[in-house]
């Protein structure tokens, strides 16, 4: 890898979390002159003076008294510092903690799901693609059909009935406990595998036939391309040609969706965390819109965006070793 | 000025002609596919269904009244029985659930395609600083959670559908965008609009006249499968409740039968209704997208079918193939006419 | 001739493609004959059956999609058709290689050159990874790469056309084999670049007494290498004849045709004969002689029947009910 490529990525990924700082910063003073009319919309109950009053404080304690520009200086400087805001809650905690405190248990979520849909995935895509054309690659053209038909959240709802309430194999619905009795000893991270098994399952499933499916796909686009029979011709074996030539060319797509999955992987559960009652940071986002929680919100979403940058910037370099073609602009 | 009006209305309308015209082309191709068709015709159902709700459902699916009738299993007089809380018709309300589904899924889908074609050929063929502009807000797009971020933005102004479809062009046309603009810096570079380019054609004459048709398969398939995504998406956000409160959706069904205790209480028909409302609605338009696909590149599906063709080969046939082109049977053939004319 | 002195024989090849709408009459009935030494180059225009051919001699068609029969296909009267895969990959880029039309898409993108080349002499020489890549940078030197150590360490994007097709010559000349196949090794170069990759194709072929199989669909490359040109179209051999023979007396009306597309100095306002139309579709040839729907010399029998491979003399065979420069005149 270049070094220059590596250094305008970088700088590029820097772009780009700037341009969503300002969004962030703008979003929620759409539609109003006055912040804090967002941060505490009036109550019907409110007189004028009331709530002047109230927005007055509110001014003050979130230092909206300033201009724009400086509130939005103060605002980047304080990110800068790794404060990403003060929640509304009660005993008004840092946004950074309680990211720091939610964000172990979504991980725990959709990282397993990644780790399970990428493996199974390979496998059957790969099987699907050396078997083509016979019963295990319609099998799983089939599944994927119908998979990408069914959204999670309905297979999620499906086995919370059926293994959550009928067969009571697995919980319904996530035992508070887990999280606040959790201390890294082998019964509490079994309690917390016994509480995951059906988010992770809903989830999985579709992960599983997607990566299968795009496996499937990228591997037979390689087979047909010309140096694998330049490969053959040399007269390496079946294995030599698969493993050396075929694969390394296949995951080059695959680390493409491979980036996509791991930008979504704080934010790509909120509808499983919210049907388990899962405390995860979709649940986080969830409780924060209900009480209008605005500094919470933005918070968790320039967190997530960063999350996302990162992602991508990771994958790019990582594409970038994987295929020499990528530095000097020649394909993406 | 206003002759400038003139012609630019001119252009559009050309614009919106071609942008329409394949349509029609691809309902045959379609229709003459066998999974087309079944694609084709579930989505057909479907948009009947939903112009005549009124007339298929048995009863008002917003009628809260029915104290005496509330969780009813299925029955002959409540196809799919009843809700638990509030005694809705669950048939009824899955009949009118169709509406909200498709409305949100065409109209975003046909908006994405209009934003997606116009953004991905500005950047593609115009190129340049609005390529940069382009493509630098794909990439700013990207990374920004779509869901929280619809959450905020229904919470700033408040909860309805036309939300929800603004928020899923918003987000949706980055993805089209780059499809349609990595085709269009090849068909860039083909003779036919060279030669345009060459004989003095304006580049808005160019970008509607020989690249929109050259994108609009591409468009037409995307758009199917754009569609597809935003039903589920839909119903995504509906759950969550984000939806119009007063509307009835899918979505919003599954919410109300896991909150109504529909899981508890183990009436299971209230789950698996609006989850096939769903898969049939999304498999539908998937099916066309995919069919398409199939038309747009043969090669991909020829090769998966040979192994299905091998099975079914005829050696006897093979062998009778094989053996007209042998050399002695052109000899044998040459002698014996040669025969006959002595 | 004697069969001991004949490094190719190949009897009543034919290869057909089945699909949905029919089947697809690729090759129809070739012999071929290549003396050990020589040259032989195979001519045609694009989609005749030449690259099917040949990957039919390498045993590298796959079934499915094609039906592949052969009476005898002999090298160095070794009987290959009925070889197992595991001794066929022992075979290839031994004694027998192939070198393939465009190198660009012929080399693997994501591995470097020197390494693919390395697994050659590693698959077949056995020899360790930096024993291999000794003889890789001596091959590189031999077709003429400059700089060939650190050359071994670059990508294939990274070297010009002609380069690249230099490495696939080293590739197939790795193991000194004993039959190479060419398959249009010049088609995708500039014309200039074209004769120098020949000039070192055909030193290589000489020097090192290799036979060398020529495949083109331009006359004026074989012009100075081959030794016996044969003439194909449409799936069928329609003239074989010594080069000499070939381009002072051309028999079937379609090699005349052949050579007046290549232009020569000598006949400046005169006409180019030039071939109406293209080659038929190989799955709706016309009845007759395949090539009566362009022919100028057509008659009504050349629309009924096929005409069979007639000897002329010792080295010439044309299909032709009117063949030209037939000594005594007239036809057949
Ligand atoms: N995998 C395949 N499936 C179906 N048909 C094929 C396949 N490969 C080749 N053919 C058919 O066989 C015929 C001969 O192809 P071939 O590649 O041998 O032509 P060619 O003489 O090498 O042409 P070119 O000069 O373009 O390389 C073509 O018309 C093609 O339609
Ligand atoms: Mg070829």
């Amino acid at each position: 890898m270049q070094k220059s490529y590596l250094i305008k990525r970088i700088l590029y990924a820097i772009f780009i979390f700037f341009v969503v700082m300002v969004l962030n910063f703008f979003i929620p003073r759409i539609g109003v002159d006055d912040p804090a009319e967002r941060y505490y919309p009036p109550q019907g109950n409110m007189t004028d003076v009331e709530y002047d009053i109230i927005k007055q404080v509110t001014r003050e304690q979130y230092g909206f008294d300033v201009s724009n520009l400086q509130q939005f200086l103060n605002y980047a400087k304080g990110l800068f510092q790794g404060d990403l805001g003060t929640s509304f809650r009660p005993g008004n905690p840092k946004v950074s903690d309680l990211i720091a405190e939610r964000l172990p248990w979504t991980l725990v979520l959709s990282v397993t799901n990644l780790l399970i849909s990428l493996f199974i995935g390979l496998m059957i895509g790969t099987i699907a693609a050396w078997r083509r054309g016979r019963w295990q690659d319609t099998l799983l053209l089939n599944m994927s059909t119908i998979s990408t038909a069914l959204p999670a959240f309905f297979l999620a709802l499906i086995l919370s009935f059926y293994f959550g309430f009928e067969l009571e194999l697995f919980p319904a619905y996530t035992n508070p406990n887990m999280v606040s009795g959790f201390d890294w000893s082998w019964e509490a991270v079994k309690v917390v595998m016994y509480n995951a098994a059906l988010p992770i399952i809903s989830m999985s499933i579709g992960g599983i036939i997607g990566y299968g499916q795009g496996t499937r796909n990228a591997v037979i686009a390689v087979t047909n391309e010309d140096f694998i029979l330049t490969a053959r011709a040399k007269g390496l074996s079946r294995n030599q040609v698969i493993f050396k030539h075929t694969l390394r060319n296949a995951m080059l797509p695959i680390v493409t969706s491979l980036g996509m999955s791991i930008s979504g992987l704080i934010g790509g559960a909120v509808i499983i965390e919210q049907i388990f009652n899962w405390n995860g940071m979709g649940t986080l986002f969830l409780e924060a819109n209900n009480t209008n929680d605005y500094p919470l919100m933005m918070g968790i979403m320039l967190f997530m965006s960063a999350f996302a940058i990162v992602a991508n910037l990771v994958t790019e370099l990582c594409y970038s070793l994987l295929d020499p073609r990528v530095t000097v602009g020649e394909k993406r | 000025m206003k002759k400038k009006l003139y012609h630019l209305l001119k252009i559009c309308g050309e614009g919106l002609k071609r942008f329409f015209r394949p349509i029609g082309s691809f309902i045959g191709k379609l229709w003459r596919h066998p999974k087309g068709r079944i694609g084709l015709i579930i989505v057909g159902l479907l948009i009947l269904t939903a112009i005549f709700a009124p007339l298929i459902a048995p009863y008002d699916p917003y009628d809260v009244t029915e104290r005496a009738s509330k969780g009813l299993s299925p029955s002959w007089n409540h196809l799919l029985g009843t809700t638990i809380t509030t005694g809705q018709d669950i048939f009824s309300m899955l009949i009118y659930g169709t509406r909200v589904s498709l409305i949100v899924g065409l109209v975003t889908g046909i908006s994405i395609a209009f934003l997606g074609a116009i953004m991905g050929i500005l950047a593609g063929y115009v190129g340049g600083l609005a390529d940069t502009f382009i493509m630098r807000t794909v990439d700013i797009m990207l990374v920004i959670p779509t869901l929280p971020l619809t959450i905020v933005l229904t919470n700033l102004f408040g909860k309805s559908y036309f939300m929800i479809i603004f928020i899923f062009v918003l987000f949706g046309w980055t993805g089209l965008a780059r499809v349609i603009r990595s085709l269009v810096l090849v068909l860039k570079n083909a003779n036919y609009v060279k030669a345009a380019e060459l004989a003095g054609a304006s580049r808005w004459h160019i970008m509607i006249k020989h690249i929109l048709p050259g994108v609009s398969h591409l468009l037409i398939m995307n758009t199917a499968l754009t569609c597809a995504g935003i039903m589920i998406a839909e119903a995504g956000l509906s759950f969550l409740g984000l939806g119009d409160p007063t509307a009835i959706s899918w979505g919003k069904m599954l919410a109300d039968a896991q909150s109504g205790g529909a899981l508890l209480f183990g009436h299971w028909w209230w789950i698996i209704a609006p989850g096939i409302g769903i898969f049939l609605s999304v498999f539908s338009f998937m099916r066309i997208g995919l069919v398409m696909e199939e038309i747009l590149n043969p090669r991909m599906k020829q090769s998966s079918n040979i192994y299905k063709i091998f099975k079914t080969l005829n050696n006897n046939y093979l062998e009778e193939v094989f053996e007209s082109m042998d050399e002695s049977v052109i000899l044998g053939d040459f002698a014996e006419k040669e025969e006959e004319i002595a | 001739m004697n069969e001991s002195e004949l490094m190719l024989k190949l009897r009543n090849l034919k290869v057909i493609f089945p699909s949905g709408q029919g089947i697809i009459k690729a090759v129809e009935g070739i012999n071929l004959d290549i003396e050990k030494g020589k040259c032989v180059a195979l001519v045609g225009e694009s989609g005749c059956g030449k690259s099917v051919t040949s990957l039919a001699i390498m045993r590298l068609l796959n079934s499915p999609p094609a039906i592949v029969k052969v009476d005898e296909l002999k090298l160095d009267q070794e009987e290959l058709k009925d070889y197992s895969d595991g001794k066929m990959q022992e075979l290839r880029g031994r004694t027998l290689s192939m070198i393939f039309q465009d190198a660009m898409t012929a080399l693997n993108p994501v591995m470097t050159i020197g390494k693919q080349i390395d697994e050659i002499y590693i698959r077949h020489n056995h020899l360790s990874k930096k024993e291999a890549r000794a003889e890789t940078i001596r091959a590189l030197d031999l077709v003429g790469v400059p700089e060939a150590k650190s050359r071994a360490n670059s990508f294939p994007h990274q070297l010009s056309g002609g380069l690249r097709q230099r490495v696939l010559i080293a590739m197939a000349f790795a193991c000194m084999p004993k039959l190479i196949i060419a398959d249009e090794p010049t088609t995708a170069l500039d014309v200039t670049i074209q004769a120098q990759v020949l000039n070192v194709l055909s030193d290589m072929q000489k020097k090192h007494q290799v036979s060398l199989l020529l495949i083109t669909h331009d006359l004026s490359v074989v012009a100075n290498m081959a030794d016996t040109i044969y003439v194909m179209y449409s799936g069928k051999i329609v003239e074989k004849a010594d080069k000499r023979d070939l381009f002072l007396s051309p028999h079937h009306p379609y090699t005349e045709g052949l050579l007046g597309s290549v232009p020569k100095l000598s006949d400046t306002q005169h006409h180019f004969v030039q071939i109406p139309d293209s080659v038929p579709h190989p799955m709706f040839k016309p009845t007759g002689c395949y090539f009566h729907p362009r022919c100028r010399y057509k008659t009504k029998k050349c629309e009924e029947r096929m005409p069979p491979l007639v000897k002329i003399d010792e080295n010439c065979e044309v299909r032709c009910w009117h063949p030209l420069h037939i000594k005594g005149g007239g036809s057949q």
